[in-house]
Order: structure tokens, then sequence, then C-alpha cells
């Protein structure tokens, strides 16, 4: 059996089909696959080769990826957003030998390492887990493990026209892309990030199926604009979906199929529920003939086992003796369901945005006037959690406007959502009975 | 209840950095407040912490709202 490309996949789809849509008009598949085919013949130094694709907008992240994809040995995918620390962090740990940058269509060599070209072997896609830290680790896929839950059907695919709403250099967005060229469904394109921009180009070339986070799809809905759209797909991911949200696009879009997924970057895809409820059924847990498997672990955390998994060190660390992974997610069993309660370290989801309360409370404490801070999840009916913030002022300190002063401190050297969003002054801190800092969400 | 609303949306916007409609009327736009997503997140926060209930964990039927009038409502219905 020939190795699974994206260019395979695309090559069964009628080339006449309609694939990317953007500003500059719709690009069929026949003409996608062209402008992959001239990319790699201007790339043909790079074939085995461990490539850094650095922040590419998608319309040029597609095509490279195509064109890529079965040629290069490793394709290390950073989004925009990514740092110029973090990215040479992660190009170091990758070995990248060259670097695709944005607007440049050139695959520039950044070292002598040497590489031999591939001999039909599946790429790996490596991608970063969405560091809490600052220091994001490398998760490696091939294209089987990122499709894995992937419906390729092209007949059906015909009559979707999917709305990209993420970076496609993350796990959620790319999962959007894969979707779409599989079942050779119309992918439109925002020119930009902005959710204006993003907005009207869903409603320029009307959009039947959507992918968002809940926090993004509750802003969608005060936005307003999404209701002219027939939506007939939608599916929520990245943090948890509440009751909430479920219900009130079943409300506005009451014939459309409405999933919740549960994926991460290690696991790759976990799994859809499609039946409208937070949480998953509770049957679904031991079940062994489910793929995944599920299972909670004596700690409440969720354990996952996949038979396509991605590989790795940082993969390996986490399997149990029953090659089970630990995602980290902690759960509870409340009837007939299984509902998620946030990460087992503490990690705040900020409507996707992932926070570390340690690394917080570490800068947090650097700051003129904190003595200590606990930092930890509160959670919101908008955004899934914020961050709140107990702080512990050095003796004497104004506390008024020792409070602007950090959020002045946060607010020029942090991202807004890694900002507390409710800030209080305790005399003391709590601690659990181990010693460690008390963080449960509230 | 629009008074307490809108001093904390003032209050928030200058936390952030953002400038907030001068003119907050029933009709305006929340996403076109000044505020942007995040900053309204932590408005519902904050006036939980001030009032003791965020009515978009109370609602039978959820509704997000698209302007401060039908927020002012919203709150207004759920008040004890």
């Amino acid at each position: 059996m020939s190795t699974l490309t994206l260019e395979s996949v695309l090559r069964q789809l009628p080339p006449a089909r309609p694939c990317l849509i953007g500003t500059a008009g719709c690009v069929t598949v026949g003409q996608t696959l062209e402008v992959a085919h001239a990319l790699r013949a201007n790339w043909s130094q790079v074939n085995g080769g461990r490539i850094a694709l650095c922040g590419l907008p998608p319309g040029e992240l597609i095509p490279a990826l195509i064109a890529l994809d079965g040629f290069a040995k490793e394709l290390l995918l950073l989004p925009a957003s990514t740092d110029a620390g973090t990215s040479e962090n992660l190009m170091a740990q990758a070995g990248v030998t060259h670097i695709l940058e944005a607007g440049t269509k050139h695959c520039r060599a950044v070292n002598d390492g040497c590489f031999e070209q591939t001999k039909g072997e599946p790429t790996r896609w490596l991608l970063a887990t969405s560091g809490t830290t600052g220091a994001p680790k490398l998760i490696a896929h091939r294209l089987a493990t990122l499709t894995r839950t992937v419906h390729r059907d092209p007949v059906r695919g015909a009559d979707f026209v999917w709305g990209l709403l993420y970076d496609p250099a993350r796990f959620a967005g790319l999962q959007v892309v894969l979707q779409a060229l599989f079942s050779g469904s119309a992918l439109v394109l925002s020119e930009r990030v902005e959710f204006d921009s993003q907005v009207t180009a869903l409603m320029r070339y009307p959009v039947n199926a959507l992918s968002a986070t809940p926090t993004l799809w509750r802003k969608l809905l005060m936005d307003g604009r999404i209701s002219n759209l027939v939506l007939r797909q939608l599916t929520l991911g990245g943090e948890t979906a509440d009751q909430a949200i479920l219900d009130a696009l079943k409300a506005r879009f009451p014939a459309a199929r409405i999933v919740h997924i549960y994926a991460s970057t290690e696991a790759g895809t976990g799994f859809a529920v499609q039946d409208g409820r937070a949480g998953f059924p509770s049957d679904w847990l031991n079940d062994t003939t489910r793929n995944p498997a599920l299972r909670v672990s004596a700690h409440g955390h969720l354990l996952i086992k996949a038979s396509l998994m991605p590989q790795g060190a940082e993969i390996n660390a986490r399997l149990n003796s029953e090659g089970y992974l630990d995602t980290q997610d902690l759960v509870r069993l409340e009837g007939d369901r299984v509902l998620f309660m946030g990460r087992a370290s503490g990690a705040i989801n900020v409507g996707g945005n992932k926070v570390n309360p340690e690394w917080l409370e570490s800068y947090l404490r650097g700051i003129e006037g904190v003595l200590d801070a606990r930092v930890f999840a509160k959670s919101s009916s908008m955004m899934g959690q914020l961050v709140a913030a107990e702080i512990m002022a050095t003796e004497g300190a104004e506390l008024k406007s020792l409070r602007q002063h950090i959020l002045q401190c946060c607010r020029s050297e942090l991202e807004s959502w890694q900002t507390p969003a409710l800030i209080t002054f305790v005399n003391a801190l709590k601690e659990t009975a181990a010693g460690k800092r008390e963080r449960l969400s509230t | 209840m629009e008074e307490k609303i809108i001093s904390l949306m003032r209050e928030i916007a200058s936390e952030s950095g953002a400038e907030l409609n001068a003119n907050i009327v029933r009709d305006t736009v929340l996403l076109e407040s000044g505020l942007d997503s995040l900053g309204f997140a932590i408005l519902i926060a904050r006036l939980e912490e001030e009032l003791g209930y965020d009515p978009f964990t109370m609602m039978e039927e959820p509704v997000y709202p698209q302007t401060f009038g039908e927020l002012v409502d919203i709150y207004q219905r759920f008040a004890a």
C-alpha cells in the first residue's frame, strides 16, 4: 500500500471540486495541486529535510503542506503567535534544516545538518503543545494519527463548506483543514485573524460547517450575524463545552448536527459527543471495544488508549503499563455522564488559552509590593475559566494603588488572558494539607 | 442596575487599556462597546461578585445578549 499523503488524498477527489476559498476567489482541487507541485519543483533541495513552517497564513500553509507531506522528513508547524524565543527553542529541538516564512515561498537553509532523501516514509508532523510555562513541547504525528477520526466521504463532503477560525498550525485548526481536504469540502479562509474579518469571510461565502471553541461560539452568538448562516455542522472544541452553549446553539440552529469534541495535541483527537449534552456517557468508560478506550484513574484523571497514538519520549513517559495515556484532565462522574473538571496541573483554560498558575504566581511575586500570590481558575460562563489571584501584599502597601500597579505590570508584559481578571488581597494563602498550594477552581 | 454595569464596564476598560464607548445606551452593541470578549467575561465575573449571581448559569434557555439593553434585562430578570 502506498503511503498516505495529502497529495494522494487530493488526487482521489474530482479536480474541479472547490477547495480553498479566499478573498481572491475560489481555487479548485486541481489548481491547489498545481500550486503545490510548482512549490515542490522549487524546493527539490529540501527532499528529506526537516522544515519549520513559521507563521504562514492559511492560504500559504495549506499548499506548502500538500507540497511537503511525503517529501520532507519532518514538518514543524509554528503558529503565527509563537514568539521568537520559543520558535528558536522549538526549531533547535526539532533540528530543522530549512525555514519557510510567510510571504517568501523560499525554504531557507539554516545549517549544514545532514539529511537524506526520504524513501516513501511518512512525513513526521511536529506540533507544539500549547505551552503554559513558555516551554512548549513537540509532539510527533503522522498524517494517519492526525486524521484518525476525520471522516473521508467525498460524496457527502461536496455538500459542506467549512469556515476556518483557528490558526491552521495548531491542532484544532489543522483538524478543520484536514477534515475539509479529506472530504473534498471547500474551506473558506479569512484574510486576517481579527474576529470581524473572519465573520465577514464566513458571511461572504456562506459556510455551513464551522468549528470553534465554546468561547468563540458565545462571541459569534453575541455578534448575531452568524444567525444568517444555515449551519449544518457545528463543532466545539479546545475547551470544555458547557450545557448552556450547547443548548443555545441547538436553539439557534435546530436542524444542525452539533458535536463537541474532546481532543488534545498529545493524544490526537479523542472522541466526539453528539447527543447535545455536556461531558460524555459514562458507559463509554471501560468499554474496550471503543476506540479510543477510556478509563478513569484512581486520581480522577481521564486515561485514553487509541489504536494510533503519536510517538516520542514525551508520550511514552505518560503511558501506563497497559498503554493508556494519562490526559491529565480531571473528570467526575455525575449520573450517567462523565464531566470535565479542568486540568490536574491546575492549568487554567481561558477560552482555549492556557495559563500555568505556578508560572503566573512566580511572575506576580516579582512585582514590587507583592509578598506572595495564589493563582487559580475561576469558572466563567463566558470563557470557561478566568484567572483569579489572591495576593498577600508587603507590609504597609496601599492596596488600591498596588492593585493598579499589578494590573499595569501584567498589561505591559503579559497576554491579556494571562492577566488576573479577579484580584483579592488576603492576609494568608490557602494551602492543602500536604503543604501544596490549593488550586481547586471555584 | 444599568449604572452599576456601566461603571464596572468603565473600570474593566480602563484596567485593560481599552476605551469604552462614551455613550452606552440600550441599543449599544456589546461587542462594539469597547470591551472585547475577555473584558465581557470579566464583567460577568465581577457582577457575580457584586450581585451574588450569574444569570448565564441560571437560564433555562440560554441567550447571549447582543445589546447593552438585552444584558441589563437579563440581569434584572434574575435579580432576587
